[in-house]
């Protein structure tokens, strides 16, 4: 029982960070759109005109995932899309190190600190979150074992 | 309805009350508008809260008159010399360059940018709004 209640606090604490990184991640982004579509389209992977677009759309999701990753309704939706959005982080900044960009990761807003990024430390810290994703999305398998489309 | 297709609509539809929200209230442009920044533009705000090299495109004289502070000098009268200069600058401490030239019209500040980035192709190189006008205001 003891051991259940531990586990259940982990995923807590899990779950509410994840909605808080992605909530700090998000309001500055939704504060300053122009400047993270510079960032986005810094990636050169997309062009200017579709980084307007996913700097307008990107961050509410952020925002609306890290909400309804609390939401009975809606959180094991919400979970497996932050893990989705993980991934791409994940792939993105691969991406992005091994052509050896020296750009700002744009991942809370613009950030200012040293130049260059460190992309070791950028993917390694999506890793860790994508590890909460994955125990959270356990325990909700767990606890509520319902087929999806039911 | 699927319980998943009805939770990824309702995330969708959050998400889309967002976003009008931020076009609504005048917080995000028009992604179909002109953009306030031209591809490759950086405003001075955001410049100055980056570790930059400075990078002069404007004619020498102008350059003696005044400039920003530790700023190298590079036009195309004075190619060579000027990215030479740059370059061992650059490589001794990379970091953000940014070029400007005299003033919001100015198109040579974008060319000079665009020659950089042939040369320094891992560099992050943007050219100032503004320009010199810009920085004295």
């Amino acid at each position: 029982m003891g051991a259940i209640n531990k586990k259940s606090l982990f995923v807590l604490i899990a779950r509410l960070v994840l909605a808080g990184v992605f909530v700090m991640a998000a309001l500055p982004k939704i504060e300053d759109p122009v400047t993270f579509t510079n960032s986005v389209a810094a990636f050169r992977v997309i062009d200017l005109d579709l980084s307007a677009w996913v700097a307008l759309f990107l961050p509410w999701l952020e925002l609306v995932l890290a909400l309804g990753i609390l939401i009975p309704d809606i959180r094991r939706s919400s979970a497996a899309l932050i893990g989705l959005l993980l991934f791409s982080f994940i792939a993105l900044h691969t991406s992005a190190w091994l052509r050896g960009l020296d750009i700002s990761c744009g991942c809370f807003g613009y950030e200012t600190g040293e130049p260059g990024t460190n992309y070791s430390w950028l993917i390694a810290r999506n890793v860790v979150l994508l590890w909460f994703i994955f125990l959270v999305l356990r325990q909700d398998t767990r606890n509520n074992p319902v087929a999806p489309n039911s | 309805m699927p319980r998943f297709l009805r939770e990824i609509l309702t995330i969708t539809a959050l998400t889309i009350l967002g976003a009008a929200f931020s076009l609504c209230s005048g917080l995000a442009p028009l992604p179909w508008a002109e953009p306030v920044l031209a591809p490759g533009e950086i405003r001075l705000i955001d410049a100055r809260a980056l570790d930059v090299l400075w990078v002069d495109a404007r004619s020498k004289a102008d350059f003696t008159a005044g400039h920003i502070p530790e700023a190298i000098c590079l036009n195309d009268e004075h190619w060579e010399t000027g990215v030479v200069a740059l370059m061992s600058t650059w490589l001794m401490n990379p970091r953000t360059i940014i070029v400007y030239c005299g003033s919001e019209s100015c198109a040579t500040s974008k060319l000079i940018a665009d020659r950089l980035r042939e040369s320094l192709p891992n560099a992050e190189i943007y050219s100032l709004k503004g320009g010199w006008d810009a920085w004295v205001q």
